[in-house]
C-alpha cells in the first residue's frame, strides 16, 4: 500500500510538470491505474463477492481505458501546434502541489490523529487540490479535463478510505457521472476546436457580450 | 365573514379571466370587471356593516354590543386572516373605490382590445384581491406575502403598455423602489417578530422590543410605508408610475394602494410599537408637512395631467401622515380625546382622498381617451364637448382643493382641528412654534392646491381650444360616466352630510385594541356646542348649516338685485384694442409662472431660450422656449447615489472578470481557507 502511495504522489507531481497533451493523458491513465489498484487492494482485503472487485474493475475500464482513450483520440485530432506546447506556470503548479502535500499531512495529523491510512488521506487531499490547481493554471481545455479527473480520483480515493467502501449504487452513480461529464467535455472541446481552431479556453472570452 | 370569503372567491374567479380564450377576450374583460365590482361591493358592505354595528349607527341604541368580535378571523395552516376595526376602515375604502372604479373600467378597458385586455382584467382582480388580503392579514408572513403580490401585480399593471419605452422605465423604477420599501418593512417585522412569541399580529402586539432596536424598527417601518405611500423624498416612483399605468389602474393605485400603506403604518404604530416616544410623532408630522407642501408645489408646475394628479397624491398623503403624526404627539402628551379626532381625520381624509383622487384619475382617463394626449397645454374648451365629465371633474377638483360642501374639507377640517389642539393643549413654547410652522405649511398647501386645481380645470375644460386635438373629443360611454358620477355624487352628499362617514371611521378606532377614549361623532363635526365629553372646547363644522346659510344669503341677494341688471354685463375682453385670439389665453405654464418665480430657490427651473429669428431686440423674434423643472430629490439625492453605486460596482469588476478559471480559483482558495480554518 505504501508503495502505491509513493507511486501516486510521484505521478501527481509528474502531472504538474507535463505540458504536452498526450503525455499528460498517459500520466492520467497511470494515476487511475494506481487508484484502481488501491481500490482492488482495499476491496479484496476487506471482503469478497461482487462489491469487492466490481469498483476496481470499473475504475480500470472507465478511468484507465475509456476516458484516456477518448481524450487521446481527441488530442490526435487536434493538430494545432500552439496547443501542444504550453509555456506557463509549470514551476508554480509544482510548488503548489508541494504545499498541498504538506497541508494534507498537517490536516490529517490535526483532524484524524493516529489513523492507519495517514499517507493515503494526505495523498487524496494532494490530488484534490492539485486537480483544482491544474484546472485553474492550465489554459488548454484537455489539460483542464485532466485536472478534473485528478480531482475526481482524489475524491474517490478519500471516500474509499474514510467510508471503507461506499454502497455499490453510489459508486456506480459516481462512475456514470464522471463518464457523462467526460463525454460532454470531449464533445464540447471538439466543438470548440472546430469553431475556434484551438482549444485554448482564453479565446472563449470573445463570446462575452 | 361569509361575505368576505365570497368576495375573495369572486376576486379569484375574476383573476381566472386571464385564461379565457382569445376570441372571448371582450367577454372576459366584462366578466372580470363585473366580478371585481361585485366582490368589492361585498367587501364594502361587509366592512361598513361591521363598523356600523360598532358605532350603533344602523342599530337601535339598545342593541349596541359592548364587546365586539372581529370582522374576520380565519386561519389555514400558517396563514391567518384577521380583520378588526382598523382593517375594516380600510376595507371600506378599498371596497367602495374598487367597486366604482371597476364599473368605470368596464368601458375604459375596452380601448385595450387586442392589447392584453384579458391580462388587464385578470390582474385587476388579482390586484384588488391582494390589497384586501393585505388588509386582512393576521400574521406577518401573510402580510408580507400579500404585500409582495400587491407590489408585483401593480408592477405588471403599470407595465401594461410595455411597448412604450417610458412605461417600461417607470415600471422598473417602481419595481426597484417598492422592493426597497418591502425590504424596510421586512426589517421592521423581523425586529418586532424576534422579540415576540410568534409572528401572529396578536402576539406581535405584546413584543418586548426595547431601546435603540425599537427606534430602528420604527424607522424601518416608517421608511417602508412612507415609500409605498409616496412621501417625499421617497416619492420618485409615483409621478412616473401613475402616468404610465392605464387610468383606472392609476385611480386604484392612488386611491387605494397608497392608503394600504397608511393601514400598515397604523398597524405598526398602534399595535406593535406604540407612541411613547416623542420623536416618532414629530418625525412623521414633519415629513408629512414637507411632503404636503412640496407635493402641491410640484403639482402646480406639471403639464402632464396625470403627473399633476400624482404629485397631488403626494400632497394628500403628506396631509394624512402629518395628521397621523399630530395624533401621535397628542397621545404622547396625554390628550387621548383629541388624538381621536386626529386619527379619525386620518381615516376620513384617506376615505375622501380615495374617492376624489379616484374620480380625477378617471376623468383624466376620459380626457386622454377623448383627446389622445396627457399634455394639458393641448386641451381647452372640453367643457362644451364633454359636459358631464367636466361637471364631475369640477366636483373632484373642488374637493381636492378642500372647498366647502365637499368631502375634501371634512378631513382637512378635522386635521386642522387636531393641529390647533396640539398647539393649544400641550402648552409648551416649542410645541406652539411647531404648530405655527405647521399651520404656515398647511395653509400654503391649501392655497397652492386651490391654485393647482383651478389651473388644471381651467386649462383643460375652459377657455378656447389650444390644439386641434380637441376637435375630435366626444362624451364618454355610459359606464365611464357612471363611475365618475357615483364618485362625484358621493363627494357632494358626504360633503354636505358627513356624519355617516365620520361615525363609521371613528368606530374603526374604538373597536380594536386601541385604548383611546370614545368621542361622540357629533362632537367631532357638529353638536351645536363645540364641547367634548371632557369639557374641552373647540369649533365645529356643519356643512349642512353652512349650505343653508349660503343658500339664504344667495337667495336674499338675488331677490334684492333681481332685475337691476347689476350682475350681468356682456362685453369683449379688453385686449389693447385687438380681438383676443386662442393663442393669447393663459397657458398652464403661464398660469404657474408667479409661483415658479416665488419658489425659484426650491424648484430651480431650467430654461432654454433659442432665437430662431431675431431682427431686433424687441420685435421680429421667433423664439424656441424650453422649460424643464427637475425633481430636486431626483437630482440631488437619487442621481448622486446612483453614480456612487455605479462607481462602487466598478470595484466588483476586479473580482468578477467572467473567466471560469478565475472562479475555480476562488473555489480553491475558499476550500484551502476552510481546511486551514478547520485545522486551527
Amino acid at each position: 500500500m505504501e508503495y502505491l502511495v509513493v507511486l501516486l504522489i510521484f505521478v501527481v507531481f509528474l502531472q504538474t510538470r507535463i505540458m504536452e497533451l498526450k503525455r499528460s493523458v498517459y500520466c492520467l491513465a497511470a494515476q487511475s491505474g494506481i487508484i484502481a489498484g488501491a481500490c482492488l487492494a482495499i476491496g479484496l482485503g476487506s471482503g469478497s463477492g461482487l462489491h469487492a472487485w466490481l469498483p476496481g474493475l470499473l475504475t480500470i475500464f472507465v478511468k484507465v481505458l475509456f476516458i484516456p482513450g477518448a481524450i487521446l483520440r481527441l488530442a490526435g485530432r487536434i493538430t494545432d501546434e500552439r496547443e501542444i506546447v504550453s509555456d506557463i506556470n509549470v514551476n508554480y503548479s509544482t510548488m503548489a502541489a508541494a504545499a498541498f502535500l504538506v497541508m494534507g499531512y498537517l490536516l490529517v495529523d490535526h483532524l484524524l490523529p493516529g489513523t492507519p491510512g495517514r499517507s493515503i488521506i494526505a495523498a487524496a487531499i494532494l490530488m484534490i487540490m492539485t486537480g483544482l490547481s491544474l484546472m485553474v493554471m492550465r489554459k488548454r481545455a484537455i489539460l483542464q479535463m485532466v485536472g478534473l479527473i485528478t480531482l475526481e480520483n482524489g475524491i474517490y480515493l478519500l471516500g474509499l478510505l474514510i467510508t471503507e467502501g461506499l454502497p455499490l449504487v453510489v459508486e456506480l452513480g459516481v462512475f456514470l457521472d464522471v463518464l457523462i461529464a467526460v463525454v460532454v467535455l470531449v464533445i464540447l472541446t471538439n466543438r470548440m476546436s472546430l469553431s475556434f481552431m484551438t482549444t485554448d479556453t482564453t479565446v472563449m472570452k470573445k463570446l462575452k457580450g | 365573514m361569509d361575505f368576505l370569503f365570497l368576495a375573495l372567491a369572486l376576486y379569484a374567479l375574476g383573476a381566472m379571466t386571464m385564461l379565457w380564450p382569445k376570441r372571448l377576450e371582450m367577454a372576459a374583460h366584462a366578466a372580470g370587471m363585473l366580478l371585481a365590482a361585485a366582490a368589492s361591493g361585498l367587501v364594502f358592505a361587509a366592512a361598513a356593516a361591521y363598523l356600523g354595528s360598532m358605532s350603533g349607527f344602523c342599530l337601535p341604541a339598545g342593541l349596541v354590543l359592548s364587546h365586539f368580535g372581529l370582522l374576520m378571523d380565519a386561519g389555514w395552516g400558517g396563514y391567518n386572516l384577521t380583520a378588526d376595526g382598523w382593517s375594516a376602515a380600510f376595507l371600506v375604502i378599498t371596497g367602495l373605490a374598487g367597486a366604482i372604479i371597476s364599473l368605470y373600467g368596464i368601458d375604459y378597458g375596452k380601448s385595450y382590445r387586442g392589447m392584453g385586455i384579458r391580462a388587464l382584467a385578470g390582474l385587476w382582480n388579482l390586484f384588488l384581491l391582494s390589497m384586501v388580503l393585505v388588509l386582512m392579514a393576521g400574521d406577518a408572513f401573510t402580510f408580507i406575502l400579500a404585500w409582495e403580490v400587491m407590489a408585483l401585480v401593480s408592477f405588471l399593471l403599470v407595465n401594461h403598455e410595455s411597448k412604450k419605452k417610458d412605461t417600461v422605465h417607470a415600471a422598473y423604477q417602481y419595481m426597484v423602489m417598492t422592493h426597497l420599501g418591502t425590504a424596510a418593512i421586512l426589517v421592521a417585522f423581523y425586529l418586532v417578530g424576534s422579540y415576540s412569541e410568534s409572528l401572529l399580529f396578536a402576539d406581535l402586539a405584546h413584543n418586548t422590543l426595547e431601546g435603540p432596536l425599537r427606534h430602528v424598527a420604527f424607522g424601518a417601518a416608517f421608511i417602508g410605508f412612507a415609500l409605498k405611500s409616496g412621501l417625499m423624498p421617497l416619492h420618485v416612483w409615483l409621478p412616473n408610475a401613475h402616468p404610465a399605468a392605464p387610468s383606472h389602474v392609476s385611480a386604484l393605485m392612488s386611491g387605494v394602494m397608497l392608503k394600504v400603506a397608511v393601514y400598515g403604518f397604523g398597524r405598526f404604530v398602534f399595535y406593535f410599537l406604540g407612541m411613547e416616544v416623542f420623536a416618532y410623532g414629530l418625525i412623521v408630522m414633519l415629513v408629512g408637512l414637507f411632503s404636503a407642501f412640496l407635493g402641491v408645489l410640484y403639482a402646480s408646475m406639471e403639464k402632464d395631467m396625470k403627473r399633476i394628479l400624482a404629485y397631488s397624491s403626494v400632497e394628500n398623503m403628506g396631509i394624512i401622515f402629518a395628521t397621523f403624526g399630530c395624533g401621535m404627539l397628542l397621545v404622547q402628551t396625554g390628550h387621548g380625546t383629541m388624538a381621536m379626532v386626529a386619527f379619525t381625520a386620518v381615516l376620513v381624509h384617506s376615505f375622501s382622498h380615495s374617492i376624489m383622487k379616484g374620480l380625477l384619475f378617471m376623468s383624466s382617463g376620459a380626457v386622454m381617451h377623448a383627446v389622445g394626449s396627457k399634455n394639458v397645454e393641448l386641451m381647452g374648451a372640453l367643457a362644451k364637448k364633454m359636459p358631464y365629465t367636466a361637471l364631475f371633474t369640477l366636483i373632484g377638483a373642488m374637493s381636492l382643493s378642500s372647498l366647502p360642501f365637499t368631502t375634501g374639507l371634512v378631513g382637512e377640517w378635522m386635521a386642522l382641528q387636531s393641529f390647533v389642539t396640539l398647539g393649544w393643549q400641550t402648552g409648551t413654547q416649542e410645541m406652539r412654534l411647531l404648530v405655527i410652522a405647521a399651520f404656515v405649511l398647511l395653509g400654503l398647501t391649501g392655497a397652492l392646491a386651490l391654485g393647482c386645481f383651478v389651473r388644471l380645470y381651467g386649462v383643460v375644460f375652459l377657455g378656447r381650444r389650444r390644439s386641434s386635438l380637441v376637435l375630435k373629443a366626444h362624451e364618454m360611454p355610459f359606464f365611464m360616466l357612471l363611475g365618475m358620477g357615483l364618485e362625484a355624487l358621493l363627494i357632494v352628499v358626504l360633503g354636505i352630510f358627513p356624519m355617516p362617514m365620520v361615525e363609521l371611521m371613528e368606530s374603526a378606532l374604538t373597536g380594536g385594541m386601541l385604548a383611546l377614549p370614545m368621542v361622540s361623532a357629533d362632537a367631532i363635526v357638529w353638536n351645536g356646542l363645540g364641547i367634548l365629553a371632557d369639557g374641552t372646547k373647540y369649533s365645529a363644522y356643519s356643512p349642512f348649516m353652512l349650505l343653508m346659510l349660503a343658500l339664504i344669503v344667495t337667495a336674499v341677494l338675488a331677490l334684492v338685485l333681481e332685475g337691476k341688471g347689476l350682475y350681468v354685463q356682456k362685453d369683449v375682453t379688453w385686449n389693447c384694442g385687438t380681438v383676443p385670439t386662442r393663442r393669447q389665453q393663459y397657458t398652464a405654464t403661464g398660469f404657474s409662472k408667479p409661483l415658479r418665480r416665488a419658489f425659484d430657490y426650491i424648484l430651480k427651473p431650467r430654461k432654454e431660450r433659442t432665437f430662431i429669428k431675431k431682427e431686433h431686440a424687441y420685435f421680429g423674434r421667433t423664439v424656441h422656449y424650453n422649460l424643464f423643472i427637475p425633481d430636486q430629490f431626483t437630482e440631488r439625492l437619487y442621481v448622486p447615489v446612483q453614480h456612487l453605486m455605479v462607481r462602487l460596482s466598478a470595484f466588483l469588476h476586479l473580482v468578477q472578470q467572467g473567466s471560469v478559471r478565475l472562479y475555480i480559483g476562488y473555489t480553491m482558495l475558499a476550500m484551502v481557507a476552510v481546511l486551514i480554518w478547520g485545522v486551527m
